[in-house]
């Protein structure tokens, strides 16, 4: 592909591909999201390929492979276009019926059809589908369109049109009056207003500047920027572009965490195809503008989501955190003024240059405007990426698009805002999601993790797990987020072995106050969100673990034991085999009896059981037991 | 330009060279803030957070660290306020019930007003202050200690482990180290652990006095040497 | 593995050779299994920086490995949403049936048990890796058959040999 000299040639190239797409009549749409490839995907696109060939339909129909979707449950998926027939759990064996009878006669397959989880009735098209239906994807949408690894049919969907139209009209200065009056905030988490970022690293003093895309989405349960990354990488360089041209930078990084080899292979690819095409690199379309981007990868670690440990880290260091008395808009990487922004919020820019500040700011609330991309998961019908406006209610996502609880208990509570946020219950789920609001509440919008948690969660064990988590992850460097985080968890911990005394709960919450207020970063600064907003919807389960050393949620192993219900057990053997503690006995076809002297309650007997005849109950001696297992491995994790 | 900028810290004005840490000025003028992990003329890190401040801003005040905290003109900054005072008190009681074994964490935790250690002890023989990495790499340029793991598993180790070539026995790390000296009673023997508050005196490496003592209240809470 | 781009010319890396710290161990270990002390020293001296830095990172971030891995290694997700679908379970899993722990390799060098906080795949979890290839939705009951077909691979190798 020859490059592009001037603007005229994008416009020239982009009405080819126009015009040559419009020519396909059919394509199949398969989803190659990282998921969706766990479900084998690819060989059903293979399938497709070949049989779409044998059956001498290849000028008829192609195969097009996408990234996510955001639909990852169902996958494999396949969509028919123009029709829009949506088809799931697509196997490679099905492949010749598509093709011989869908794409050959427009013959839709009920059997591949999405079944609607609360109304029972198989749904046709996606936009008929409730998860989507109710949805607003305004970036996600994309996804579907377009190959992410071909900038042609980037080209071909829009893509760099908002950069084009950057390059022919608007100054630096009015780029960003156009992202301030849209009212754009960071994404990833602070909520940032985005405009007055470009603004102060736009006037920070100094001649080399970078943008950074910050790709490391540590929040565990939260797969937003990876689907946008995978899927649409050129929608984030076309962002990173518009920001470079703003704020007066010349290089630009994109730091990907290492958990995402598809994220970063897509977005590798992506940037060689812009650099072939001159899309990246000097003088771009002959403005006299250079801009070029290079891809890193991180090595593990969610501090390096924070913004002084990711420029620590892309430096080639370890990424702990520095203080921020002085912001990274004025001295970021190597120094230099850098403006750090998240995915998600880089995708939202070409959008607004397209489309224009008003209309952006149409949606919304008064001070959150635009769509959020969230990754509904947990104990929901159905889970995936849903993007709605601000202002949409948290029923409206968790029960409307998410079909409400999955396993016929109710739902308990939401956490939001990953390792950072809190919880919310159920009874709070009219409050409509934007920045302030879910702050108020004692969570946070965060990146957009929302994991469901139905009555059979325990919140103290949550606690734990938050914890755990963060006290894995601490870079360690200051006082009150090492020794605080830890301290915390030892109380937890008490409370969860049926050890817990009168007091702790003040003194967590005294303590996680401390680890708040005088933390480094944001990490320690955000660490006791989760288990203080459960203290302070699910107090009464805190005090009953510690008063009664009972688990109500009947989570807990010190506090419970695990029973085998003789009117419902059949003899059947399966947990005998399954138990990795050999703590199951009993003849064929007679009730089985577990010895509770050997019974660790790992779970994996009751998980197993088909009959339901694996009961818990409240353990009358509820003394700390920890078995030797358990002890070797908080062992491993203390040493 | 000016060489002096103008600072006030628990409503005294001070002056100080340009580029000084508000911990350096109030250090200079014997505003004696509590802090373990500074290390004077050295870079610093900001790691214990026992010399937080309020920094008053737009009728706003934020805490952070004095060390690392650029002292700038008008600037507004108060030092011992009851939150501050609480917040301190917290942060050197978890390094106490960490590591009771030495004079220097046994003394902060009685400047910090710490009456009770309500967290099981624990014997540690580190505090991970991060003097010795600092007077290794910054004063020598020998780079043969560093930081070594995350979180809890944090230590201060040689490369490998083993000490290195570019290490020349300076005993640098070992002047500096806040650990070196046991509390008077002797050591703390594992499970014997206790809060000591006794001592009143000031952390044996700082030992410089300061020429200009404004005899400030924070003064009085930390039995302060030059209270009496 | 990753495709090859190469660098612009003039516009970045500030920091020199030291800056290429972390991709250049990541490579390393991706060829090699994992980091050994001849590894990281000669990384070290090439991008000229301190053995002590070179040390650090190689300890600071989860992916590296200091030691050996086995032949076969085995990931388990432990993400929030794996978490609430019972993922431990599946540690539990291992520990019956292979006596191994996260971090630990068998004493034939066959099979190394791993965590990660969070693939991104959390529509489809649990979620377990092994030997790169991502398996979702997995139970107890299906890890068991994953380990079989493992020790099934391995078995019929060596009769091959």
């Amino acid at each position: 592909m020859t490059e592009l000299k001037r603007l005229e040639d994008l416009d020239a190239l982009r009405e080819r591909l126009g015009t040559e797409r419009k020519r396909t009549l059919r394509t199949l749409t398969v989803c190659g999201g990282t998921a969706c490839q766990a479900s084998r995907s690819r060989p059903v696109a293979e399938a497709l390929k070949r049989e779409l060939a044998e059956q001498g339909l290849g000028d008829v129909a192609t195969v097009r492979v996408t990234g996510c979707q955001g639909f990852c449950e169902q996958g494999p998926i396949v969509a028919v276009e123009p029709e829009g027939v949506f088809y799931c759990h697509v196997g490679e064996r099905d492949a010749a019926e598509i093709v011989g009878r869908t794409v050959r006669n427009g013959e839709v397959l009920e059997p591949l059809l999405y079944r609607d989880p609360v109304s029972g009735e198989k749904v046709r098209t996606l936009d008929h589908i409730p998860f989507f239906r109710w949805q607003e994807r305004r970036i996600l949408g994309q996804n579907h369109l377009l190959d992410p690894c071909s900038i042609r049919e980037s080209i071909a969907s829009g893509g760099y049109a908002a950069w084009q139209r950057v390059v022919s009209g608007f100054t630096p200065e009015e780029v960003i009056a156009e992202v301030k009056a849209a009212g754009l905030r960071g994404r990833g988490g602070a909520g940032f207003p985005t405009g007055r970022k470009w603004e102060s690293c736009r006037n920070a003093p100094g001649d080399v500047k970078y943008v950074i895309c910050n790709a490391d989405e540590g929040d565990p349960g939260a797969y937003m920027d990876r689907s946008i990354l995978e899927g649409n990488p050129h929608l984030v360089l076309e962002g990173m572009l518009i920001g470079a041209w703003a704020v007066g930078a010349r290089a630009g990084y994109i730091y990907v965490r290492h958990e995402y080899p598809l994220a970063v292979e897509h977005a590798r690819t992506a940037v060689g195809q812009a650099r072939e095409l001159g899309l990246l690199g000097r003088n771009l379309l002959g403005s006299g503008f250079d801009f070029d981007v290079e891809i890193v990868r991180g090595g593990g670690s969610f501090v390096c989501g924070e913004s002084t440990a990711l420029m620590a880290s892309i430096e080639g260091r370890v990424g702990e955190p520095s203080p921020k008395d002085v912001h990274t808009v004025e001295q970021g990487l190597w120094n230099r003024p850098s403006n750090l922004n998240n995915v998600e919020t880089w995708a939202n820019v070409p959008l607004i240059i397209n489309e224009g500040a008003a209309r952006y700011a149409s949606l919304g609330t008064d001070h959150s405007k635009g769509t959020k991309i969230f990754a509904l998961t947990g104990h929901v019908k159905n889970t995936g990426l849903v993007e709605v406006p601000f202002g949409t209610t948290l029923r409206t996502i968790i029960h409307e698009i998410g079909g409400g609880a999955s396993n016929g208990v109710g739902v308990k509570a939401v956490q939001t805002g990953g390792p950072s946020g809190g919880c919310i219950p159920a009874r709070l789920f009219d409050l409509p999601v934007d920045y302030e609001t879910l702050s108020e509440a004692g969570s946070m919008v965060g990146s957009g993790g929302m994991v469901v948690m139905d009555e059979g969660t325990c919140m103290v064990d949550v606690s734990r797990y938050f914890l755990e988590f963060l006290r894995e992850e601490s870079c360690g460097k200051c006082v009150p987020c090492r020794l605080g985080i830890d301290r915390m968890l030892e109380i937890v911990t008490d409370m969860v072995n049926g050890n817990g005394r009168p007091g702790q709960i003040e003194l967590l919450e005294e303590l996680g106050d401390t680890v708040s207020a005088t933390s480094l970063c944001g990490l320690g600064k955000t660490a006791a969100n989760p288990v203080l907003s459960a203290l302070r919807y699910f107090r009464d389960e805190f005090v009953a673990h510690i008063e009664e050393k009972r688990c109500p949620a009947g989570v807990c192993r010190a506090l419970i034991r695990y029973a085998i219900d003789a009117d419902r057990c059949t003899g059947c053997g399966v947990c005998l085999t399954a138990c990795p503690s050999e703590a199951i006995t009993g003849s064929r076809k007679k009730p089985h009896t577990i010895d509770p002297g050997k019974c660790t309650r790992c779970g994996i007997c009751r998980s197993e059981c088909t009959f339901d005849a694996v009961v818990v109950k409240p353990r009358e001696d509820a003394r700390a037991q920890i078995h030797p297992r358990d002890d070797r491995r908080s062992h491993a994790a203390h040493a | 330009m000016l060489k002096y900028t103008h600072v006030t810290i628990d409503g005294a004005t001070l002056r100080t060279p340009k580029g000084q840490s508000v911990l350096d000025v109030a250090l200079e003028y014997g505003i004696c803030i509590p802090h373990l992990c500074h290390l004077p003329n050295h870079t610093d890190m900001g790691a214990c957070r026992l010399c937080i401040v309020e920094h008053v801003k737009n009728g706003r005040s934020t805490v952070t660290t004095s060390c690392t905290l650029e002292a700038k003109e008008g600037m507004v900054i108060r030092s011992n306020t009851d939150r501050i005072r609480a917040l301190r008190m917290n942060i050197a009681e978890l390094l106490v019930a960490e590591a009771p074994n030495s004079k220097a964490v046994q003394d902060v935790a009685v400047r910090c007003g710490v009456k009770q250690v309500r967290y099981p002890f624990r014997n540690k023989d580190c505090v991970l202050c991060g003097r010795c990495v600092r007077v290794c790499r910054e004063l020598w340029g020998a780079n043969a200690l560093g930081f070594i793991g995350r979180g809890m598993k944090r230590r201060v180790d040689f490369p490998f482990g083993v000490r290195p070539d570019s290490c020349k026995v300076c005993n640098s790390c070992i002047d500096v180290c806040p650990m070196t000296i046991t509390p008077c009673a002797g050591p703390m023997l594992p499970g014997r652990e206790y809060l000591c508050g006794q001592c009143e005196s000031q952390l044996s490496m700082n030992a410089t006095v300061p020429d200009t003592c404004v005899l400030c209240d924070l003064g009085k809470g930390f039995q302060c040497a030059r209270q009496r | 593995m990753y495709m090859e781009v190469p660098e612009a010319d003039g516009l970045f890396r500030d920091g020199g050779g030291a800056s290429r710290l972390l991709e250049t161990l990541l490579e390393r270990q991706e060829k090699e299994g994992y980091l050994s002390r001849e590894t990281i020293r000669d990384v070290a001296v090439s991008l000229g920086v301190p053995l002590t830095e070179a040390w650090g990172v190689a300890n600071f971030y989860k992916v590296f490995s200091l030691v050996p891995r086995g032949k076969h290694r085995m990931t388990v997700c432990m993400g929030t949403a794996c978490h609430v679908r019972s993922a431990p379970l599946l540690l539990e899993e291992f520990s019956g049936q292979l006596n191994l722990e996260p971090g630990e390799t068998s004493a034939d060098g066959l099979v190394t048990v791993e965590t990660v906080n969070c693939l991104g795949a959390c529509g489809v979890g649990p979620v377990v890796v092994a030997d790169e290839v991502f398996h979702h939705h997995m139970t107890p009951k299906k890890l068991r058959r994953l380990i079989r077909s493992v020790r099934r691979v391995e078995e019929e190798e060596t009769e091959h040999d």
